[in-house]
């Protein structure tokens, strides 16, 4: 409703929603546990982004998603800080976006993907961040994440209007490619330093 | 990477299980310690099915004189033939010579069923070699495998008109001969005749011991011909049986669609029948009313339905359907499976002639024509999913080449044309796969209508509705058999549905082990509706349940349930306990749930909807405006804006600054403002339910919020309580070092103590020793002072006797002198002999001396020790 672009509030300090790690036994800024929530249309390796992150293996003829799939990783950034993602990965056509609330909702971060070869799913890209909008935590933090980056001489989306879009939007974006693993670290990397850390309240 | 390339290939050629799917690499190995057990399984319920359909085939004798002709197995061959005979001469087609051994192969393959029940693998491979093998002019050949089979099916009747109409369907898409082989109406002869070159070729692969068998002249031919209808001539001879299964279970769908009529206002079987094309998809609409009504869907009620409406439609013998769903619990044999299934889903009601190629030409058409109305742009978005999807439907499985993905996209896209409500679903794919591993093409299609437009009405189309509500279902159907495990995954929070959620939608088809899924999949055709499906979900609950309560936070909860699932290899565990543990839930029960939970689906879908309507009608209405201010030519591009960004202040002073430059018409601008109201209305109306959602979540949060201290201080407290049993261990842990420690030094004190008496009782014995010692030396001693004394005494005596002797010589002079000399000789000879005596006495005692001093100094040598030990234990 005339909704203006809902920036991550990184200073809000912590997260409602499922970022808090009180749950895991040790309730320390140390050990984030973070939803994670994969949206984005049929067929632009959204499977294949979390096979690569979680298992560092790629296949091309992964099978198709029904409903969601779930996956979890846990990475260690630099200042010793570890971060469980627990990831949901969607369904991508576009009537199981019916199902999709149950997984958006409570997750801290949305990765919404579309394939650089495809100005559909670029579109059906802003089709999610809108929804996610309206309809997802106020604080969620958003990724727009441009896959099969190593089909470049096939783009037909450009590496500005990703950049513009999330720009416009307070996102985060990156380019990737599952296939070649190149960005696909970085990423979750930077969605683990754009998290709001419980701590920060706390612990100064 | 070309390490894991690598793997990949090698995980992609030997990790298949028995029906060619691949394994997961850490499945291998349980998948094989089971493979042995449905070995045994397969066996033991081939043969169960074996007696069971021979009963039905005895049972059944008397009731039809067409399955009665088909008993002897003589009879059956030369009716066989005879029929294809004269039915391929009618049709003046040139492989009628050949249908005669064809036949009789048949009969002579049904006495291997066993034999090739129990090499299904073999098959398999078999199967899957035939449609790498095949030479690519015949593009029909991954049909004709199963042609026979399906004119097997086929009963008589409909055999016939199926006959009737061929030659015209030839003519009608003599384009198109792929498709036409693959329909099941083609009578196989042109299938034959490319049957025969890759016959030759398969025989080489034949196993040695049909040679046996086959008495024809022409041996190499019929050798690789019983190879072919090896697979299907299972069913030659149990066909009556099942034939009466599947009019048991065509009467069911019958019975649905009667409903269906009587309660439609339209006559949908006329209508179909008319046009045989649209009229299908049309009565798919329908369905909510017939499974609403169809209610009796436990499996007796069922039983009873299908019951009456045979005996309403022809007068049959009672059918042993408890019997029947035992076997189906048991599992269905392999081989029997496709032909089963088809007989469960009511193929052969609900199929109408011409309709699968009719719909297939449909596609061609739409192709070439390029209409842009509603319904070609959603079929386009289906097609091009269809496209997507395909390659993602079982990847590498050997029976998905070319030619399945071919007979998988025209499946796909005629269903889709059949029943626009659903088009496609991301999930068909894997359903119309996995039939089409089992059964003809066009057989898949009637039973893929059969699972989709009945058993699975409304759960994918486009809204999912009832998917949705199945959800709800099932969560509170969770909650009232298992609140202790929902409370623990409410903690964690975990929503049973988006576990639940994948599994119901793809029917468990690669969330469970193959063999699992298949078991699950009998049952649900066999009951015709989703029971089932709340069942064995409710069985994996029951299974894992006990695991999950272990599991820490969300992400191992779900992860540890997830490959649990995926791990269930005991298929027979499973099912057992789906249908024997939760016989309370039935189709009767879960309607009542479904009416229950229906409105709150239902009102969210109206809600986005609206939300979208809304979107809608205030685009329609900035367009209105845009033109309304186009025509005046000034503002056009503020008008523009403040439509977008759909604000309040700019919509006001909007129409403002137009009435500056030009007046408007006022009647206008009325209408506007009223529509401008109507959509502020609106739009403060979904703010007020924004705002309700938003304190809903708020108090959510709170509420996990106070949970999660709570958890942080009982998660606290447990620590404490650890660290001070830790504590109390380490406590009890020194006690024990102190006692160990102690018991040792009292050890040591008492061997010392026994060292101690010992040494005392030792030194007492050698004391007794000295005091003998000493008594017997005072003895010798005493004795030797009597000895002396006896010696002086004797001296005395001497001297006195010579002092008297000598007395007497002066007495009795010289004369008497010599005499006196010697005894003087003799009397100093007596002498010595007594100072010898003396002397040796003295020995003696020294003898008797020597060794008592000796013994008395080692006697105090000895003392010494004893004296020292208790010097230092004094100390």
């Amino acid at each position: 409703m005339g909704c203006s672009s809902s920036l991550p509030d990184r200073s809000s300090g912590r997260l409602g929603g499922v970022n808090g790690s009180e749950n895991n036994g040790v309730p320390d800024a140390k050990n984030l546990r973070v939803k994670l929530v994969l949206l984005g249309d049929s067929g632009v390796g959204k499977s294949c982004i979390v096979l690569r992150f979680v298992r560092g293996q790629f296949d091309p003829t992964s099978k198709v998603t029904i409903g969601a799939s779930f996956l979890s990783q846990t990475i260690a950034l630099q200042d010793s800080t570890t971060v469980k993602f627990e990831i949901w990965d969607t369904a991508g056509q576009e009537r199981y976006a019916a199902l999709a609330p149950l997984y958006y909702r409570g997750a801290a971060v949305a990765v919404i993907v579309y394939d650089i070869t495809s100005p559909d799913s670029f579109n059906k890209a802003q089709y999610w961040v809108k929804e996610l909008q309206k309809h997802g935590s106020p604080d969620i933090v958003m990724a727009l994440v441009g896959n099969k980056a190593d089909l470049h001489e096939n783009r037909e989306v450009s590496v500005q209007d990703g950049i513009d879009y999330a720009e416009k939007n307070g996102m985060f974006f990156i380019e990737t490619s599952a296939k070649t693993a190149d960005n696909i670290n970085q990423l979750f990397e930077e969605i683990a330093k754009r998290l709001p850390r419980p701590s920060t309240t706390s612990a100064t | 990477m070309q390490e894991k390339s690598f793997n990949l290939l090698h995980i992609f050629e030997h990790r298949r299980d028995a029906y060619g799917f691949v394994l997961r690499p850490q499945h291998v190995q349980r998948y094989k310690e089971y493979s042995s057990i449905y070995k045994e399984e397969e066996e033991e319920r081939s043969n169960k099915w074996e007696i069971f359909l021979e009963q039905q085939v005895h049972s059944d004798q008397s009731s039809s004189s067409e399955e009665e002709h088909r008993e002897g197995l003589e009879a059956e061959t030369s009716e066989l033939s005879e029929e294809t005979v004269t039915e391929r001469a009618g049709k003046g087609d040139d492989s009628s010579e050949k249908s005669g051994p064809h036949d009789t192969s048949e009969c002579h393959g049904n006495k291997e069923d066993q034999l090739l029940a129990e090499s299904k693998e073999e098959q398999l491979s078999e199967e899957s070699g035939k449609l790498v093998e095949l030479p690519p002019e015949s593009n029909k050949d991954q049909t004709f495998i199963e042609e026979p089979e399906k004119e097997l099916h086929l009963s008589g009747d409909s055999k016939e008109d199926q006959y009737s109409e061929e030659p015209g369907k030839a003519a009608e898409c003599p384009k198109e001969p792929a498709k036409e082989a693959q329909s099941s109406e083609e009578p196989g002869s042109e299938a034959q005749l490319s049957e025969e070159p890759e016959k030759e070729e398969q025989s080489s692969e034949e196993p040695g011991s049909k040679a046996q068998l086959s008495e024809e002249p022409q041996k190499e031919e019929q050798l690789s011909k019983e190879a072919k209808i090896a697979k299907i001539k299972s069913w030659s001879r149990i066909r009556p049986s099942l034939r009466k299964l599947e009019n048991m279970m065509s009467s069911r769908v019958k019975k649905i669609h009667r409903m269906k009529d009587e309660n439609a206002a339209v006559n949908h079987l006329s209508a179909v029948k008319e046009t045989e094309v649209e009229g299908k998809s049309d009565s798919d609409i329908e369905e909510e009313v017939s499974v609403n009504k169809n209610s009796g869907n436990s499996v007796v009620a069922s039983t009873e339905e299908t019951l009456e409406a045979n005996k309403a439609s022809s007068p049959r013998s009672f059918f042993p359907w408890r019997e029947l769903e035992n076997l189906v619990q048991g599992g269905v044999p392999k081989d029997l499976r496709g032909e089963v299934w088809q007989a469960f889903a009511g193929v052969k009601a609900r199929r109408v002639q011409n309709y699968y190629e009719a719909l297939l030409a449909e596609e061609d058409d739409a192709d070439e024509s390029k209409d842009h109305d509603k319904s070609t742009v959603a079929a386009r978005k289906w097609k091009r999913q269809i496209e997507k999807d395909i390659p993602r439907t079982f990847p590498g499985h050997p029976a998905l080449d070319e030619h399945g993905r071919d007979s998988l996209r025209r499946l796909l896209l005629a269903y889709a044309r059949h029943n626009t409500a659903v088009g496609y679903c991301q999930a068909m794919n894997f359903f119309a796969g996995l039939l089409l591993l089992l059964m003809p093409e066009e057989n898949a299609f009637w039973t893929l209508v059969g699972i989709i437009d009945d058993y699975f009405n409304g759960y994918y189309t486009e809204e999912m509705i009832e998917s949705q509500v199945d959800q709800l279902v099932f969560e509170e159907l969770m909650r009232e058999r298992f609140p202790k495990l929902v409370n623990h995954l409410d903690y964690l929070g975990v929503q049973v549905a988006w576990i639940s959620g994948p599994w119901f939608l793809s029917i468990f088809v690669n969330m469970l082990p193959w063999e699992s899924v298949l078991r699950v999949w009998d049952v649900i055709l066999f009951e015709g509706n989703r029971v089932m499906l709340f069942r064995t979900a409710l069985a994996l609950m029951d299974l894992y349940g006990p695991a999950l309560v272990t599991a820490k936070d969300a992400g191992d909860a779900i992860t540890l349930l997830q490959s649990l699932t995926g791990s269930t290899f005991d298929s027979s565990q499973l099912v057992l306990t789906a249908c024997m543990g939760f016989l309370s839930v039935t189709e009767d029960k879960l309607q009542e749930l479904r009416e229950k939970h229906r409105p709150a689906v239902l009102e969210i879908i109206e809600e986005r909807s609206k939300k979208g309507r809304v979107w809608k009608d205030s685009k329609g209405l900035a367009s209105k405006l845009y033109s309304f201010k186009h025509d005046r030519g000034s503002g056009g591009e503020q008008k523009k804006t403040c439509e977008e960004s759909s604000n309040l202040d700019d919509l006001l002073t909007g129409p403002a600054d137009p009435e500056a430059n030009s007046l408007p018409d006022l009647q206008e601008q009325v209408v506007w403002m009223k529509v401008e109201l109507c959509r502020l209305l609106e739009e403060k109306r979904s703010a007020i339910l924004r705002a309700e959602e938003l304190e809903t979540a708020l108090m959510e949060m709170v509420k996990e919020d106070n949970r999660r201290q709570l958890s942080a201080k009982v998660e606290l407290l447990e620590r404490e309580i650890a660290e001070l049993q830790q504590v109390l261990a380490d406590k009890k842990e020194q006690e024990g070092a102190m006692l160990q420690v102690l018991m040792r030094v009292e050890q040591e004190q008492r061997i010392a103590e026994d060292a101690r008496l010992n040494a005392e009782r030792d030194s007492a014995a050698q004391k007794r020793a000295l005091t003998l010692l000493q008594e017997k030396y005072e003895k010798s001693m005493a004795s030797i002072a009597q000895m002396e004394q006896r010696v002086v005494m004797a001296e005395s005596m001497l001297e006195a006797t010579i002092q008297y002797n000598s007395g007497q010589a002066k007495a009795l002079s010289s004369p008497r002198s010599a005499l006196n000399q010697n005894s003087t000789v003799e009397t100093p000879r007596r002498r010595t002999g007594l100072f010898s005596l003396n002397w040796r006495d003295k020995n003696k005692v020294s003898f008797f001396l020597c060794p008592l001093e000796s013994q008395l100094g080692k006697f105090y040598g000895a003392e010494a020790v004893p004296s020292g030990i208790r010097e230092r234990e004094n100390s």
